[in-house]
């Protein structure tokens, strides 16, 4: 037995001498970690942005000119409290008709630029405007729901001042259903055929069940000191057909319908400044011709149909459905600063997810830009991509893309 | 044996083991190393059983590839046909796993290596014949393996995540058919043996060559020292192995 045992040992000894215990797995650790990398955080951010005073532009040839709500008079004004039940108008301009259904108020505004200052709260009313002429629209802790359509409808083409009374909190939301008037369009909880402006140092949080959040058929120009908050269940945050110009403010989207988008610009998006937070939430929307063929239309948190500039500012955008880009451009996309982050953590069933895609051209040549897809490329560039010699880091994995100047 | 006789039983086997191992192998075989101790006791002529407990490894001798600990009771039936059935518990390292997209370059699914048991049952029956000193033998041994499911990791590079993966239960019958010449040289402790042996499942599965030397120590100790040349079947992902092979087996 004592041999026995000795010689076990032995043998022991002779197979613990020729073994080793390294794992023969490929080394794919580096690589795993490259994969699980936990992106950049975009969450709705809701504090106070420190920016420099907005400087109206003074010169009469510039083409922002008129954006600036300083630059027209408004010598006459119509306020539109509402309160409860009931609603008070007072001011009396010539030229401008407005009338009563409950708390659904229509104005025809025939005279001039008139300043229209809305407060008080209504669970049943709206505001729709009509006629070719400017108009600014003051909300001074203003709070309207309309359960059957748009809180603010603007059916002029003309500008619309949104101004925001500073230190106010304004409210808009619409239904679940809307009641439609033939030949008029209501495709938002706000909407305006003409551009929208918005300016002053107050909030407005816009609420879309039916349709849109906010939108506009023309331009939207948004200046330092806004604070939106926007949130839609149905159609798209915040979208114009001809273009967004971001100077400052702050903006928070929250999107979630099927194929909706966060921000959707049909022209040209130029962002010089402030902090836009997009994230969308909903899944790609399947529709089928009348011939039976499936249309598929993926998320985005940002969609711009033209280029996109990013001058300055801070944008983050997220879209965590199933297809959803963080950002999806259907030209160029051309960033001279500020930081852009895009973020996509959706799965792939119907479509493709993309920290960012472009169909046409990718420049940059400064700021800080961050891509991020979970479950494909971060970014997808069907052009060219230029980048401007000078940066400070640029880094490529599988799920992530890094460019700093 | 005279001794010319020797010389063409070295002769024939070497021929045997070359004519069979050498021309199959190539650079990406693996290698490792099979070490077992046995202890076994004989209760009566025909009733004998025994315990092994055996360690492989495979990558070259680098990596630990399977623990086991077995039992068998063995009963002669004639004094030239033995039978005997068996238990072993199979303790092995799976190898990873690794698949690629169509691409051919990106990953696709990564299942690391695991550790998992298997259940192993078989029944033999050895048929042996002597001529002169060499004994031939012929082994039938009918084997079935149950391995348990398993949830083991796996990373799915689609999904950038870890995930739960199911290695499912499944139960396997082998034939494993092995015939093997032994040499006792008269007053040399030492015995060659050599064996070719198949595993067949639907079709062949494995071969093995061993080629080794016995020795006995008072005949209660004996080691094995030998060399096993491992073929898998096509249809296997398994590389053929070179492994060294030493066994102890002590007899009370």
């Amino acid at each position: 037995m004592k041999q026995f045992l000795r010689y076990t040992l032995l043998m022991v000894s002779l197979t613990l001498l020729m073994t080793s215990c390294i794992k023969d797995d490929t080394d794919l650790d580096e690589v795993v970690a490259q994969y699980t990398v936990t992106p950049a955080e975009v969450e709705i951010d809701l504090t106070d942005l420190n920016e420099a005073p907005d400087v109206p532009v003074t010169d009469e040839n510039d083409p922002a000119y008129n954006d600036y709500v300083e630059n027209t008079d408004w010598d006459d004004a119509i306020s539109i409290n509402f309160d409860g039940e009931a609603v008070v108008i007072n001011g009396k301009v010539p030229g401008v008709m407005v009338q009563t259904d409950g708390n659904h108020i229509t104005v025809m505004n025939m005279a001039g630029p008139v300043k229209f200052v809305l407060s008080g709260q209504t669970n049943n009313g709206s505001v729709k405007f009509y006629g070719d002429k400017r108009i600014q629209v003051l909300l001074n802790g203003a709070d309207i729901t309309n359960p059957h359509g748009a809180a603010i409808n603007n059916q002029g083409g003309k500008s619309m001042y949104v101004v925001l009374a500073d230190g106010t909190h304004n409210r808009l939301q619409d239904g679940i259903n809307y009641t439609d008037v033939e030949a008029e369009d209501q495709k938002a909880t706000l909407f305006s055929e003409g551009q929208m402006i918005f300016s002053g140092k107050g909030r407005l949080d816009v609420f879309a069940q039916g349709r849109g959040a906010i939108r506009s058929d023309d331009y939207i120009r948004i200046r330092p000191g806004v604070k939106l908050y926007i949130e839609s269940q149905a159609l798209d945050g915040l979208r114009a057909n001809d273009g967004i110009t971001m100077d400052g403010g702050s903006v928070n989207v929250v999107t979630n319908g099927l194929g909706a988008k966060g921000v959707r610009s049909g022209g040209l998006m130029t962002v010089n400044g402030g902090r836009l937070i997009a994230i969308n939430g909903g899944d790609t929307r399947i529709e089928y011709t009348p011939e039976g063929l499936m249309d598929t239309t993926a998320c985005a948190a940002l969609s711009c149909d033209s280029l996109l500039m990013v001058n300055g500012g801070t944008l983050k955008f997220k879209a965590t459905g199933d297809g959803g880009k963080a950002i999806n451009a259907k030209q160029d996309i051309s960033i001279q600063g500020g930081s852009t982050v895009a973020v996509a953590t959706g799965t792939k069933k119907m479509k493709k997810p993309r920290g960012v895609k472009i169909d046409g051209n990718f420049d940059i040549s400064g700021g800080y830009f961050y891509a991020y897809s979970r479950r494909s490329d971060p970014i997808d560039v069907a052009g060219k991509t230029t980048l401007a010699p000078g940066y400070k880091n640029y880094e490529l994995t599988p799920k992530l893309l890094t460019i700093a100047y | 044996m005279a001794r010319r006789e020797r010389k063409q039983l070295i002769a024939c086997l070497l021929v045997f083991l070359c004519t069979v191992c050498f021309p199959t192998s190539s650079l990406a075989d693996d290698g490792g190393l099979v070490a077992s101790v046995e202890a076994s006791h004989k209760f009566s002529k025909e009733v004998s059983a025994g315990a092994e407990l055996e360690f492989r490894s495979r990558n070259n001798f680098r990596t630990a590839d399977r623990v086991s600990l077995g039992a068998d009771v063995s009963y002669k039936l004639l004094p030239w046909l033995k039978a005997s059935g068996g238990y072993a518990l199979l303790i092995d390292n799976n190898p990873e796993k690794l698949t690629y997209q169509d691409d051919g370059v990106s990953y696709n699914n990564w299942r690391p290596s695991y550790w998992g048991v298997r259940h192993r049952f078989n029944v033999t029956l050895t048929g042996s014949h002597k001529i002169h000193r060499v004994e031939l033998s012929l082994r039938e041994r009918w084997q079935y393996t149950y391995r348990p499911s398993k949830i083991t990791d796996n990373f799915d590079f689609d999904e950038a995540e870890w995930e739960d993966h199911e290695v499912r239960g499944k139960g396997k019958n082998v034939l494993r058919s092995r015939l093997q010449l032994e040499w006792d040289i008269p007053k040399c402790k030492f015995d060659p043996f050599a064996s070719v042996e198949f595993h067949t499942t639907r079709e062949l599965e494995k071969t093995r060559f061993i080629a080794g030397v016995g020795y006995g120590v008072k005949k209660k100790h004996n080691f094995k020292l030998y060399y096993r040349y491992q073929i898998t079947g096509s249809s296997s992902d398994e590389p053929n192995i070179h492994m060294l092979g030493m066994g102890y087996t002590y007899k009370f």
